[in-house]
């Protein structure tokens, strides 16, 4: 008798229902919307992940993903699968009281919609913000887009607990396929943001300061235009080192997510993250173990078993 | 007009979604009634063409275009599995189940809390497993009965901030009695319920009778009678009434009592998925089941032989059929023997509903008794008639509705009135 065969994941339930009114998960930008949705525009905005009584101690993790037409259909397939991730962060325990953030990068100096960037949520409320992305669609073919605008923004825009009061720095994954323009410029920063700055500042400056607060990754997914251009590869690994990751299935996204963020948590290793993942039956392992070996050896020195529980001083207790 | 009503008179698994979806092949069925059970229920349905399902709250008429599913006030109802099961009728080329569904406001809500809390409390069971599919139906009666006026119901999907109290409730109690479950926050969870009722027709009770004046329905069962909450082998049950009792009180409040046809399903050979008594299970048997593999709660599909002691008691709880549908008769072979009676007795008598403490003892001596067998039957549906006492009106060869053969007129195909919307058989 019996069988559990059909899924019971509540973010994978409203997320069915959802397609099977028939409305597209860009909403916002399916319904013909070409300007940024309030809710996601970065001019004048300060993006917070606060603890609070339900949350005490929050872990602000923010995913930025290029929109612009090199990435074909990869910010849709993202769209899709992006909500899972809080709940497999959540069943995992990886991160304490995750809260996530979703934006989208586009080319200041073509488009429309450059940056948008949702809110730090504990919740659902996240996935409305997924809907509200406007997809850009055009892109250059100059190979690059405007990440450093995303960047400086993450660097001086957002304010989270987990630094104030922990000292812990948060988790940015930028999903693209392109490079960075070298300089942040005063000009775009006035126009998307609202800075007034006296002169440009350099990309390495700005991911100096970015990567003090945010433990920052860039995964290169196939399907996008230039995956598996070494010159995307190489620029990023000139930036960000090891943290540049090429991701060979955009499938496994959540869960390459989930664990690097459960690896940088010390929460787990490696070889045990595959195995939950092997455990609740996804089929990305083979993807995730190839897309997170270099940070295997980096990182296996400090790796210890899963947390037994947490203590009120809220460091991580382990067995 | 006659409905049909079918439930399994072994452990599950006898193929009731193979005989529901002959039904729908062979006459124009208006609706199947699910009566019992929930999401746990996995009844495969396999067409000519390879296709195939496992039904687990859809009813097994859904590849039948036209066929709706009526999830009554009986059922559990768990709108997160749903969605995934229409998903997949989706990519076998039904893309319309949702729209062929109603459900009755009255009924449970499988929720990720109850699952969680049933996990919790097999996993404390450790070696004394019930057998229990993990996904919380059991959990959500349990909580329905100690708490019938706060346990979250079908109809609460329409109404956020009831459900959100509820689910809240029902989340601490659970947390109080078991600790932190694993399951995600109320908020989390309202999206997919409240998705669920914007997208699902949630009727009344007086459905039904519309339906029933409408068109032949038939009535799936889920589970087996061996399991039933009362007259099953406690404490290896299931929380379900899986006798024709529910399907009886539908008919009777519709206004048309004793309105089926009531059909039991065996099969040749006994199984059972999960522990407790099977007397004639024989590991030496040469079966395996594509649809039933090792699971983590219910561990291996058991496979006995024919055990005619146990299905004679599954019979007398049920109050008798009126015909008899027999599956997987391409499986009987020279191996495969028929026990009449075991060591200890030739007949188990069902005692009155609720005395659990007698069910236990029944239990312990079942795991006592030795089968005493024959030699094969040479004709399996005439023996089977023959120990049963009630006719054999449908065979079954193999996984698809090409392999059925009615015999006699109970199960025939016959012109049956066309079918008429409940608007129009009440004009």
């Amino acid at each position: 008798m019996g069988s559990g065969m059909w899924s019971t994941d509540v973010y994978d339930a409203a997320d069915r229902y959802r397609r099977k009114t028939g409305k597209s998960a860009f909403s916002y930008s399916d319904s013909g919307a070409r300007t940024v949705h309030s809710a996601l525009d970065p001019r004048d905005a300060m993006r917070e992940s606060r603890d609070s009584a339900e949350h005490p101690r929050s872990t602000p993790i923010a995913v930025l993903f290029d929109v612009t037409g090199s990435m074909r259909n990869v910010p849709r397939v993202l769209q899709t699968k992006l909500p899972q991730l809080l709940g497999l962060l959540q069943r995992q325990g990886y991160a304490s009281d995750p809260q996530i953030m979703f934006g989208a990068i586009g080319d200041a100096t073509c488009d429309r919609v450059p940056l948008q960037v949702g809110q730090f949520e504990s919740d659902n409320r996240m996935d409305d913000d997924l809907g509200r992305i406007v997809l850009e669609g055009g892109g250059g073919g100059q190979m690059t887009e405007s990440y450093e605008l995303a960047m400086y923004f993450m660097a001086r825009h957002t304010v989270t607990d987990s630094w104030e009061k922990r000292g812990r720095r948060g988790y940015l994954f930028i999903i693209g396929d392109e490079l960075a323009y070298p300089k942040v410029k005063a000009r775009e920063v006035a126009r998307v943001i609202g800075d007034d700055m006296r002169q440009d500042v350099p990309l390495r400056q700005v991911v100096d300061e970015l990567t003090r607060r945010w433990d920052t990754y860039y995964l290169l997914p196939a399907g996008s235009h230039n995956s598996g251009n070494a010159k995307v590869l190489d620029f990023w690994r000139d930036l960000l080192g090891q943290n540049a990751v090429v991701l060979d299935d955009l499938d496994a996204v959540c869960e390459t997510i989930a664990l690097t963020i459960g690896l940088g948590e010390q929460a787990i290793d490696l070889d045990e993250g595959l195995r939950d993942l092997d455990r609740a039956g996804s089929g990305a392992t083979g993807t995730v173990s190839k897309a997170l070996a270099r940070l295997r050896g980096g990182r296996r020195a400090e790796v210890s078993t899963l947390p037994a529980f947490r203590d009120t001083g809220g460091e991580v207790t382990r067995l | 007009m006659r409905h049909v009503a079918v439930v399994d008179l072994g452990y599950g698994d006898a193929g009731k979604g193979t005989v529901v979806d002959w039904l729908c092949a062979t006459r124009p069925v208006h609706t199947v009634v699910r009566f019992n059970g929930g999401a746990q229920a996995a009844h495969n349905v396999v067409l000519r063409d390879g296709r195939h399902h496992t039904f687990a709250q859809f009813g097994a008429g859904t590849f039948h275009p036209g066929v709706r599913t009526h999830l009554s006030r009986h059922v559990v109802v768990d709108p997160l599995a749903l969605a995934a099961e229409a998903d997949h009728l989706t990519s076998v080329g039904v893309p319309d189940a949702l729209d062929r569904l109603t459900v009755d406001g009255e009924a449970l809500l499988a929720t990720p809390y109850h699952r969680a809390a049933n996990r919790a409390r097999e996993i404390a069971r450790g070696a004394d497993r019930h057998g229990s599919c993990g996904l919380g139906v059991g959990e959500t009666v349990a909580y329905g009965l100690a708490h019938p006026d706060e346990a979250p119901r079908v109809a609460d999907c329409r109404n956020p901030g009831l459900l959100r109290r509820r689910l809240t409730a029902l989340r601490d109690r659970l947390t109080a009695e078991l600790g932190p479950l694993d399951a995600p926050p109320v908020e989390d969870c309202l999206p997919a319920f409240t998705g669920f009722a914007g997208r699902v027709a949630i009727v009344d009770r007086s459905w039904l009778a519309g339906a029933l004046r409408a068109g032949t329905c038939v009535f799936e069962g889920a589970q087996g009678v061996l399991l039933d909450e009362w007259h099953g082998f406690h404490p290896y049950t299931t929380w379900s009434t899986t006798t024709f009792a529910n399907a009886d009180s539908l008919l009777t409040e519709a206004g048309q009592p004793g309105g089926a046809t009531r059909i039991g399903v065996l099969r040749v050979v006994t199984t059972r998925h999960g522990p407790g008594p099977l007397v004639t299970e024989d590991p030496a048997l040469p079966l395996a089941d594509p649809h039933n593999p090792t699971n983590p709660w219910q561990g291996r599909f058991r496979f006995g032989h024919f055990d005619a002691v146990a299905h004679r008691y599954a019979l007398a709880a049920a109050g008798g059929v009126d015909g008899l549908a027999l599956t997987h008769v391409d499986l009987a072979g020279p191996g495969l023997r028929i026990c009449r009676r075991y060591d200890t007795t030739d007949r188990l008598t069902p005692g009155p509903p609720g005395d659990l403490d007698r069910q236990a003892a029944l239990t312990a001596r079942l795991m006592r008794s030795r089968p005493v067998y024959d030699d094969p039957p040479v004709d399996w549906p005439s023996a089977v008639a023959r120990e049963l006492g009630a006719p054999v009106v449908l065979t079954s060869h193999g996984p698809t509705a090409d392999d059925k053969t009615p015999h006699g007129p109970l199960l025939a195909p016959r012109p049956l009135p066309p079918v008429r919307t409940p608007a129009e058989a009440s004009a």
